[in-house]
């Protein structure tokens, strides 16, 4: 069982991942914003970031380029959950560090199956 | 006729969506059909006829942006729970994204809801889920509502100003309406049908 943080400006879209990562007996952490995230992760370790790309403030692609720069995380798994279809950002989301790319809306079986993939 | 002004080319994205110019009110008029979105900067009206489906019509008249969709949530036998409200979600953020990709600026959203009438009755009330929907997510998203109709029997045409958030509902007669609450019970099921989308590991 991981500890996964969830980002995304959305309420009813972390209800939604709520719903799914603690059915499969994962702990949860919200954030509403990258600020939010940074401020949350620097305070309790994190296996697994699951982000939002298009957010107000920090985008996700700055959010992940943050996390990396943190000793702590350089090396801890990051998804991004998103609508965006541009192959573009996803090639960015990939430099930036990001280590997988799920397309809203997401299937739950397939996301927990990410989940433990990348959690190892 | 010749048309008046000249038609700006879409934003990337909504290039299959239909553009004809409308002689009679002298303005262009993009078709958005069940299950699309379209966003645009241009001086045009977005035009779609609504059954059960809902049209989430959202603008920044400051920047000049806006657009709609036109969704209905995926219905039918054994679909995993949650599944609608997992797709109604997608149907509104990625329409509320793309504007804010085009200039909009997110306090600035002026948010109208048209459709969601019981037209589809063997399957439920649909059209009142929609609507059901659309009200919960706005609400937990803190977005007011600048106007709506919704509800009722009767099928809608919507014509959308995205520039300047006008909205003008005609409602349809049965005739009117004729065949499109089975156009609506297909995509319902086909939604239910599709296949999710891919995650890929890098």
């Amino acid at each position: 069982m991981a500890k996964i943080m969830t980002i995304d400006d959305s309420l009813m879209m972390r209800m939604l991942l709520l719903q799914t990562l603690s059915s499969a007996g994962h702990q949860v952490t919200e954030a509403k914003d990258g600020a939010e995230a940074l401020t949350l992760a620097r305070g309790a370790p994190i296996d697994l970031f699951i982000c939002d790309i298009i957010m107000p403030g920090m985008s996700g692609i700055a959010l992940i380029r943050e996390l990396r720069a943190l000793e702590q995380y350089r090396h801890t798994p990051i998804l991004v959950l998103t609508t965006e279809i541009d192959p573009q950002l996803k090639t960015e989301a990939r430099l930036a560090g990001a280590n997988g790319w799920v397309g809203k809306p997401f299937d739950p079986e397939r996301l927990l199956a990410a989940v433990r993939q990348v959690c190892g | 006729v010749t048309p008046a002004v000249g038609l700006e080319p879409s934003l990337p994205g909504f290039e299959r969506v239909q553009r004809y110019w409308d002689s009679r009110e002298r303005t262009w008029v993009a078709q958005v059909l069940p299950g699309e979105f379209f966003v645009t900067r241009a001086q045009e009206v977005i035009s779609t006829v609504l059954g059960s489906c809902v049209a989430t019509c959202i603008c920044d008249r400051g920047a000049g942006v806006g657009g709609i969709n036109h969704f209905m949530l995926p219905f039918g036998v054994g679909g995993p729970p949650g599944a609608a409200t997992r797709y109604g979600c997608f149907a509104v953020e990625r329409l509320i994204n793309e504007i804010l990709k085009h200039g909009g600026r997110r306090p600035w959203l002026e948010v109208k809801v048209f459709g969601g009438a019981s037209l589809i009755r063997n399957l439920g009330d649909v059209g009142r889920a929609n609507v059901d929907f659309i009200h919960g997510y706005l609400k937990a998203e803190g977005i007011a509502i600048a106007a709506e109709d919704v509800g009722g029997d009767c099928a809608r045409r919507l014509r959308y100003h995205a520039r300047t958030g006008q909205a003008i509902i005609r409602r349809l007669s049965v005739s009117d309406a004729e065949g499109l609450a089975s156009r609506e019970t297909e995509l319902g099921e086909s939604l239910a049908r599709r296949p999710p989308n891919d995650i890929e590991l890098f």
